[in-house]
């Protein structure tokens, strides 16, 4: 019977070894790191100075003076400099109005095909080793999709998990990560990559709706492929780890979802309209973002202490009858208590400032972004990784601290993810290799506001 | 057994498979594997005990009485908590609380009489294509009730983006109201929504549209999926699943549907006028949970859900390819082996499948005959009398539900799988009555089969799904309780004229 005793003793002991090594895979699985991340560079003859601009704008021909005027406005006041890239069908004039179905493809494929190159290269992971592919072009969906087009070119396996998202705006990128590390708790040492871009030759507007053609002037050629994983052998690699990320959605709210759409301009061409709610809506969907993303990045500290100033704030209020003083604004929480850095969505040089000065940012905070609008401008979903990669190339980034990444887009949402640097990135081989040592330069102003400059009177 | 004929069904079935899948069977025997020791083991234990003298069993029962009750407690306890973190350490059950399809009015009925003088009206096409046109209706397997929404069927079709935004809203929101209607489920507590459509996708996307309308909550994990062809409805139900293992207590709203109106083809390019011809509107909504109160309501649970994409192949990835013709205008190119494609998909799609839902009888046979034929190829002895065995699905599963892509498909898939009539009865029917639905096509087939009243306690069903890409995906479901004729949905009106008889080729003219 001692066998008897031994037998149920060793099965015990096994039962309980499994489960301990599930919770362990469980708990491993809802790692997500990033192994590593390419952002697109363009060629230069795809480069967007103002004088060209000013071509584009003028082959237009149902504008007239007042348009030219408004839109140049746009341009020189914009914050972008004369270095950003657009795309080739539009720039030589080939087709504006209903571009080929080939120009749309190439704009698309030119970005994604150098990213993946470039990613597969530096990580020596093969393409065949990726089970999870997920692409994001807001506004350019063909059949079969995107993510088909990656597959076949890479000869991805049979049993890759492919997603290809679409519609989803500016701040897609933090939805890519969400799905990613989503799908990665069913299963362990999975590898995913993430394609993100904009497509904005077969969405270039043709008419003259003013609130559409902002999107003309704005947007800009740029892309970014990512790797994660949430192996844990391949965590000694990795640059970065997942920490939290947090989704809001208020199209609930008729004018929040109405502010930034795809529609019909009078004479029904198809354009994407920039309401005049759309700040609005971004505060109201900043402010809930930020609620629920504190008590998640700060320490008790700062929550507690930031607990106290409200109620503070709140019985002076109540307790003033005619102050004399002025009146004490509450104050916003101390974001830079749970987190250095921030990578904040280049939706323009407004949209950088407000954000800032919604979080308390200086202006070295703000700088990374600042300057991605200016050499990038706003390149939509990939324009995060942009700013990581001058953070990156300033040699910013040391083991241990966190970036937070905000991102706001059509429908209206605001996502923010939190990421851990897992250790001194040096920025070696980015896109900004060969121009950080011109950052931050002495001036932002952009070099024809004398040319121009006119349009800023009246 | 199979037959000895030389088009015996997927001739190559077998010989285009690779030793790899037999690793993927093996896998999944390895992860039993604990189970398969623990048997025996188990047997062996009671056969020790019942050798035993009575003296013997008395002595340690006597023993056993001995030992403190502290020490039994915590063998006890021990095993208490042992067996719960067992249970809680399974994946979530993922169920099927409801679903509903959208049921277009009758005035958008394109019957092909009407079908034809349209076509005859525009002035794209010439008579050449018109003829064209019909043959194809006339083998088509289409009936004469299937939809198209109302602004294709101006002169010419309207197919502007406020057009086709008004003809998602009115199918999804269609649907998601009957929904609604038939689960009293609440919108605020919808935690996840998918929604998926291949060939339109604005900006918000179809999803925030959905968000918008009813309201739901901030924090809603939403995505849009595009472009991925007739099999996404199966792709979205994937990432719920895989969103509602990570989320517990959680509903999952899954949108599928195709929107028609920007997808007409005007030129007269033949392989890119079939979906013209085919494509019909139609929209379905699902809701899974994860909730395990969930359970007594629910209709189905998930079992398994496989995705086989087989991109990385030209020819499959360049059968079903959005393309502009000569003249400029866009539509969807069908190549014409496009049949031979979806074979070796979902051949690829079965050496997953099967090991997961096969009886172990099957398995062992199909395993036997490939190692056998392995074996004796290997040995250079060529010994064409040993032919391949097919597994019986007809015994792994009581329900089919394959994409209704067309009436060739569905040929296809019944020759290969070796299917009875009976079996491909809803995918035909759906065919005849509402057309290819594209993604959604699997869920009007599903609500045939329960308006018959032939599903079941237990019976389990297999949904088949083809798209661009080139993809095949399957979802396999079991039915846990047995679904009463519905009174409302699609089919409610229609299902006590069906099955009809569909001839091989309908004479119009």
């Amino acid at each position: 019977m001692e066998l008897l005793s031994v037998v149920s003793a060793l099965l015990l002991l096994c039962c309980l070894l499994s489960l301990v090594r599930l919770a362990v895979d469980r708990w491993l699985c809802r790692r997500c790191y990033l192994l590593d991340y390419v952002c697109y560079k363009p060629s230069d003859d795809r480069k967007l100075p103002t004088d060209r601009c000013r071509e584009v704008i003028m082959r237009n021909p149902r504008l007239r003076l007042p348009d030219y005027k408004f839109l140049l406005k746009i341009v020189v006041n914009s914050g972008i400099s004369e270095e950003t890239y657009g795309p080739r069908s539009i720039i030589v004039g080939r087709r504006e109005e209903r571009p080929s179905l080939a120009d749309c493809h190439e704009e698309v494929d030119d970005c994604a095909f150098a990213t993946l190159d470039q990613l597969f290269r530096r990580t020596g992971v093969p393409p065949s080793r990726v089970d999870l592919l997920v692409v994001n072009v807001s506004m350019f969906a063909p059949a079969p999709s995107l993510a088909a087009r990656i597959i076949n070119r890479y000869g991805m396996r049979d049993d890759v998990k492919s997603f290809n998202l679409a519609g989803m705006g500016c701040s897609a990128s933090p939805v890519a990560v969400d799905l990613v590390s989503n799908v990665f708790r069913s299963r362990k040492g999975m590898l995913a990559v993430v394609f993100t871009s904009e497509s904005i030759a077969p969405n270039w507007y043709s008419g003259s709706d003013r609130s559409m053609m902002l999107g003309n002037c704005l947007f800009r050629s740029g892309g970014c492929s990512f790797m994660l994983t949430n192996d844990a052998s391949l965590s000694r690699r990795a640059k970065m780890r997942l920490n939290c990320l947090v989704r809001t959605h208020i199209g609930a709210d008729d004018e929040a979802y109405d502010c930034a759409i795809q529609k019909e301009d009078d004479v029904g061409r198809v354009g994407f309209h920039l309401g005049k709610n759309l700040p609005k809506a971004a505060v109201l969907a900043f402010t809930e973002n930020m609620q629920r993303l504190a008590p998640k990045v700060l320490p008790i500290g700062e929550l507690a202490l930031h607990a106290v100033r409200v109620i503070r704030h709140r019985l002076l209020k109540a307790a003033a009858t005619n102050s004399k003083e002025p009146g004490n604004h509450e104050r916003m929480v101390n974001f830079k208590t749970g987190v250095e850095h921030f990578c904040l969505h280049t939706g323009g040089a407004a949209v950088i400032d407000a954000v800032g000065r919604g979080l308390g940012l200086t202006k070295h905070d703000v700088e990374p972004a600042r300057m991605t609008l200016h050499r990038w401008g706003n390149t939509s979903a990939s324009s995060l990784w942009y700013v990581l990669g001058y953070m990156e190339a300033k040699k910013r980034l040391r083991k241990k601290e966190r970036v937070l990444m905000i991102s706001f887009g059509a429908g209206f949402k605001c996502n923010s993810c939190v990421w851990e640097v897992l250790r001194d990135l040096d920025g070696g081989g980015g896109v900004w290799e060969d121009c950080i040592h011109r950052y931050p330069p002495q001036t932002l102003v952009n070099p024809f506001l004398e040319k121009f400059g006119w349009v800023n009177e009246e | 057994m199979p037959s000895s004929s030389s088009s015996e069904p997927l001739p190559e079935f077998l010989s285009s498979v690779k030793l790899k899948y037999v690793e993927l069977g093996y896998r999944y025997v390895m992860s039993k594997l604990v189970t398969l020791v623990l048997f025996p083991v188990m047997v062996v234990l009671l056969l020790e005990t019942l050798k035993l003298d009575p003296s013997e069993v008395v002595s340690l029962w006597r023993r056993a009485q001995g030992i403190s009750a502290v020490n039994t407690l915590a063998a006890v306890f021990l095993l208490v908590l042992v067996a719960t973190a067992y249970f809680m350490s399974r994946p979530r059950p993922i169920f099927l609380v409801d679903f509903a399809c959208f049921l277009p009015a009758p005035s958008c009925r394109v019957p092909f009489a009407t079908y034809i003088e349209h076509a005859r009206l525009v002035p794209f096409f010439d008579e050449k294509t018109v003829r064209f046109q019909l043959r194809i209706l006339e083998r088509s397997g289409l009936g004469e009730e299937t939809c198209l929404p109302p602004d294709n069927r101006y002169i010419p079709p309207r197919n502007s983006l406020k057009a086709s935004r008004a003809e998602a809203e009115l199918v999804i929101f269609s649907a998601l109201d009957q929904l609604i209607g038939k689960t009293g489920l609440k919108p605020k507590d919808v935690d996840i929504l998918v929604v998926n459509c291949s060939l339109f996708s604005p900006t918000p996307s179809l999803s925030d549209m959905v968000v918008n309308k009813y309201k739901l909550r901030s924090n809603v994990l939403s995505f849009n999926l595009s472009g991925m062809g007739c099999s996404a409805g199966l792709i979205s139900i994937d990432l719920a699943r895989d969103l509602l293992q990570a989320h517990p207590n959680s509903y999952a709203l899954v949108v599928s549907t195709e929107i028609i109106t920007p997808n007409y083809y005007i030129g007269k390019e033949r392989s890119m006028l079939l979906p013209n011809c085919l494509f019909r509107m139609g929209a379905a909504a699902v809701l899974l949970s994860n909730r395990r109160r969930d359970r007594s309501r629910a209709k189905y649970r998930l079992l398994h859900v496989v995705r086989t994409h087989r991109g990385a192949d030209d020819p499959a990835y360049r059968c079903v390819h959005e393309d502009e013709d000569d003249d400029g205008n866009s539509g969807i190119r069908l190549s014409k082996d496009l049949m031979a494609i979806a074979g070796e998909a979902l051949r690829a799609n079965i050496m997953t499948v099967g090991p997961l839902v096969l009886p172990v009888t099957e398995q062992l046979r199909f395993l036997a005959s490939l190692v056998g034929r392995r074996l004796i190829t290997a040995g250079a002895v060529a010994r064409p009398g040993w032919k391949p065995y097919v597994p019986d699905f007809m015994r792994a599963f009581e329900h089919f539900c394959i994409h209704a892509g067309g009436r060739a498909v569905i040929d296809e898939l019944q020759r290969s799988l070796r299917l009875s009539s009976e079996h491909v009865e809803a995918s035909r029917m759906a065919l005849h009555r509402f057309g290819n639905t594209s993604s959604s096509s699997l869920w009007y087939e599903l609500g045939y089969i329960e308006a018959k009243g032939r599903m079941h306690r237990g019976d389990r069903v297999w949904m088949i799904g083809f798209g661009s890409g080139f993809k095949c995906n399957s979802a396999v479901w079991r039915c846990l309780r047995s679904v009463a004729t519905p009174v409302e949905g699609p089919w409610a009106e229609c299902i006590h004229r069906y099955p009809v008889d569909i001839p091989e080729v309908v004479k119009l003219l």
